[in-house]
């Protein structure tokens, strides 16, 4: 199992519940997830918060099968079969690792419009894990 | 600085050995290294032992390095732990360097050992993804074949890269790993069976993967100028480079290239005056047959996104112009994460003295190599280039 | 000054199961008049459906999340028995710490229960703005047959003072005891029914006719002065039995009934009926909604329509977007395969 305490797991929720980013008053580079020092300008840790709209493009991904799953997503692989991850370039620029959701596994392609939707990510320690993970976007 | 010249080697078998765990493991390659040191030497000279490991089997949380030096009779020693995923045996190996150019001793033991076998499944796939970032990427729902196949996707996609091209690296080798005896797969495989193996992160199958291993290798380091009290052929160290790189791939700039393996062997090249070209045998990082491409060009052996076509032309197979993983690779050898670097250091150093176990698997001449080591999907990166 | 409802948005979730599919694995499929039914994905559960419909709801009006002082969640099959459930929707959907929240479960009642928990807010500081959620997926073991029609769904709606789509005009509701009815005691995971035909029908008709004729009465008005009824749907049956002892036809019923195309929403059923309703009616039309929770309680709410105004999130367009799955895909899915 993979072990995330719970106020590792807390500590992410802006980022997992509310796609919150933070922008360098330096440089003005989106970092998502945050970094200590922006990571575009190594130069400053003073940062705006910013609520990112959850948009964005298919970067790359790859179909997870039984073999590639982690031992706490198994279960959801044995039940619905192969499910995709994506590495997505969002709108404000940074680019972060999803699973893709609500979407047939043979429809995904590099460019491909997505943005993010609440979804259970795992349980541990008999506490849910909810976070983001991407859908298809229409259009745009 | 001193110059380094690394004077013994030894790996024990890798593969799965219900009855034997990290001390059984290292023992194996200690005495394996002891034998290879041609003059021999007293084992009390040994002053420092720099030990790769990630899991201890899962057992010894800490103080792993003291146990198993103690285990092999060196009770009283600077020994320490290095942990870089599964660069560690590579970084294991630049601590020793690094210790002895110095000045600070003049013996030391670059080693490493990992036990892979004795927990369960479960286990096993919780230490294969935590080496990449545990909080974004494990929780998407990947292991290290995810994030691999994420990159292989892009490769294929802005490159052109074919299925066939990582399957012909499983291939090769597999052919090389079937003329090594402590390999863990020696059976050569068709370039069919490659391509239809059985999905694992697409497009990665079962043969793009490596195995989980246990195994353990030492190489014994020491000051240049006393090399010759060992052995009239040492192995010296030309020039080793180090880098790390943003843990998660999707914070790298590139999702294509390891910056980490640019960086890394770029400084090595730079501390050796050498350069790619200069390299007459590498034994690289396949963890997976992606990361063997990615190799070819971040090691700057063929230009980025050439790799596929550097394969086809034969550049690479044992015979070819610049060999690659003679030893079988991890694809084949085996992959116990901790001993991987050092394993290529033991390959390398029998490769450039012409004592390669089967004389089919030597270069002949092989005066300069590389050896390249990767931490989990490039957080982490040791090259170090080894001279006659 | 008028309270209504100024938006509202409908979730279904895309997997559906058709009766077909029961009917191979147990020889017959025991949930009257419905053909096939909704079921969740692996990775949802009602929080991750209340936050998507949360979302929709805001949108549909539109309305920024910051606004909003009060906040409704109803559901029986929430992932937890003790946490508040409201918190996880609150902070995904943006909505301040400051608005008063309230988790609503116990029975399938408990979608009426938020609404009107929510319009009692309003009624007290009309500046305010609720949001009411009802989000369901209510399951059985798969031995019993209750378990049969069981499906997934949701529906939201922003309560204002104006711009309003619905106004509601006034609310009833009656509760008694009724033992042994449906239920889930603490220390169990399944659901139980006792399956007391008469007794149970018994219960239904007591609690809902009480409500659904106090609203009548307050508003002296007859069954035949509303264009749409909604009725609790734990299958097509349940509201037809209520619908005929109060003078209510099943063309009343029409519009609203949407458990043929779901199943049991639970605490959601008439809130999903009644966002279907919203998506078809007129302006001036009526709507009478009777909600029922075995144990027993229901509420009944009467609204008028005032605009012709529609959510662009129709219940027409979630029933048509569908992906049917097996019976052991199904089971797999809902974690009945242990």
């Amino acid at each position: 199992m993979a072990h995330v305490s719970v106020p590792m797991y807390w500590r992410t929720i802006p980022q997992r519940y509310k796609m919150v980013g933070q922008k360098c008053k330096k440089c003005g580079h989106v970092n998502f997830p945050p970094k200590g020092v922006c990571k575009y300008c190594s130069a400053s840790s003073d940062f705006e918060e910013v609520k990112l709209s959850g948009l964005g493009k298919v970067h790359t991904f790859v179909l997870i099968s039984a073999g590639g799953a982690p031992p706490e997503f198994a279960e959801q692989e044995k039940a619905g079969g192969q499910y995709p991850v994506a590495i997505v370039e969002l709108a404000e620029g940074p680019k972060v690792i999803g699973q893709v959701a609500d979407v047939d596994p043979k429809s995904i392609a590099i460019g491909m419009p997505v943005k993010t939707e609440l979804r259970r990510i795992y349980s541990e320690e008999g506490v849910i894990r909810y976070g983001f993970k991407f859908v298809p976007a229409e259009g745009k | 600085m001193k110059r380094v010249a690394l004077v013994g080697a030894g790996q024990s078998r890798y593969g799965d050995f219900p009855d034997k765990g990290i001390k059984e493991l290292f023992l194996e390659a200690y005495k394996d290294m002891v034998v290879s040191v041609d003059r021999g030497y007293d084992p009390k000279m040994v002053e420092s032992a720099y030990i790769g490991n990630l899991g201890s089997g899962g057992f010894q949380l800490g103080n792993m390095s003291a146990l198993v030096s103690e285990y092999v009779g060196l009770p009283h020693i600077n020994t320490m732990r290095i942990e870089n995923a599964c660069a560690s045996g590579g970084y294991a190996l630049v601590a020793a360097i690094m210790d002895v150019m110095s000045g600070a001793h003049k013996v030391a033991i670059a080693g490493g050992v990992e036990k892979m076998t004795d927990v369960s499944g479960t286990k096993q796939k919780y230490w294969l993804g935590v080496s990449g970032d545990t909080e974004y990427e494990r929780l998407a729902g990947t292991t290290f074949a995810g994030l691999y196949a994420l990159i292989a996707q892009r490769h294929m996609h802005e490159f052109g890269t074919k299925r066939e091209h990582l399957s012909m690296v499983a291939v090769k080798n597999h052919k090389n790993g079937a003329q090594n005896p402590k390999a863990q797969f020696q059976r050569e495989i068709t370039l069919e069976q490659a391509m239809k193996g059985p999905i694992v992160a697409a497009p990665l199958n079962l043969f793009d993967c490596c195995s989980t291993t246990d195994g353990a290798s030492a190489v014994l380091v020491v000051d240049a100028e006393m090399a010759k009290q060992f052995t009239d052929t040492p192995v010296y160290v030309a020039g080793f480079g180090t880098s790390s790189d943003y843990l998660a791939i999707h914070d790298r700039v590139s999702t294509v290239t390891l910056e980490g393996s640019k960086k890394a062997s770029s400084r090595a090249y730079e501390m050796a005056g050498l350069g790619p070209k200069d390299m007459q045998v590498a034994e690289v990082h396949d963890c997976f047959t992606i990361a063997e491409l990615l190799a070819y060009e971040d090691l700057g052996f063929c230009e980025k996104g050439r790799s596929g076509q550097f394969l086809e032309e034969g550049h690479t197979q044992l015979g070819g112009d610049k060999p690659i993983n003679p030893s079988g690779g991890l694809k084949s050898k085996g992959h116990p994460i901790g001993s991987t670097g050092t394993g290529q250091a033991y390959e390398m150093f029998n490769q450039l003295r012409g004592t390669v176990q089967r004389p089919t698997r030597q270069v002949k001449g092989a005066e300069i190599g590389l050896i390249h080591n990767v931490g989990g999907s490039g957080g982490t990166v040791s090259v170090t280039i080894l001279r006659r | 000054m008028p309270i209504g409802i100024s938006g509202y948005a409908a979730y279904i979730p895309k997997f559906r199961i058709k009766k077909e599919e029961y009917a191979k694995a147990w020889g017959s499929f025991a949930a009257a008049g419905v053909a096939e039914k909704s079921v969740m994905g692996f990775d949802e559960d009602v929080l991750t459906s209340a936050a998507k419909v949360a979302k929709r709801g805001l949108e549909s009006v539109p309305l920024a999340p910051e606004k909003v002082s009060r906040f409704a969640l109803a559901s029986t099959s929430a992932p937890y028995v003790e946490k508040l459930l409201s918190g996880t929707v609150l902070v995904s959907v943006g909505i301040p710490g400051t608005a008063f929240c309230s988790d609503h479960t116990s029975s399938t009642r408990a979608g009426t229960e938020a609404m009107i928990a929510a319009l009692e807010h309003m009624m007290a500081s009309s500046s305010g703005r609720a949001v009411v959620v009802a989000a369901d997926a209510p399951s059985a073991s798969m031995w019993d047959t209750i378990e049969h029609p069981m499906g997934a769904g949701a529906a939201s709606f922003v309560l204002s003072n104006e711009d309003l789509i619905a106004e509601v005009e006034a609310y009833a509701c009656f509760a008694s005891e009724y033992l042994g009815e449906r239920f889930k005691p603490k220390d169990e995971e399944t659901l139980h029914d006792l399956n007391v035909k008469k007794y149970e029908e018994g219960s239904l008709l007591a609690n809902t006719i009480k409500s659904g004729n106090a609203i009548l009465k307050m508003l002296n008005r007859k069954p035949e002065d509303y264009q749409h009824v909604v009725i609790q749907q734990p299958d097509a049956r349940v509201p037809s039995t209520v619908a005929a002892r109060m003078g209510i036809t099943d063309a009343q019923l029409a519009s609203g009934l949407v458990v043929k195309s779901v199943g049991d929403l639970g605490a959601a059923s008439t809130l999903v009926g009644l966002a279907a309703v919203l998506d078809a009616a007129k302006v001036g039309d009526k709507i009478l909604v009777i909600s029922y929770g075995s144990g027993a309680a229901s509420d009944a709410l009467s609204l008028k329509v005032m605009s012709d105004r529609k959510s662009p999130f129709k219940v027409q367009a979630e029933l048509e977007r569908k992906e049917y799955i097996d019976y052991v895909k199904y089971l797999k899915i809902k974690g009945a395969i242990v």
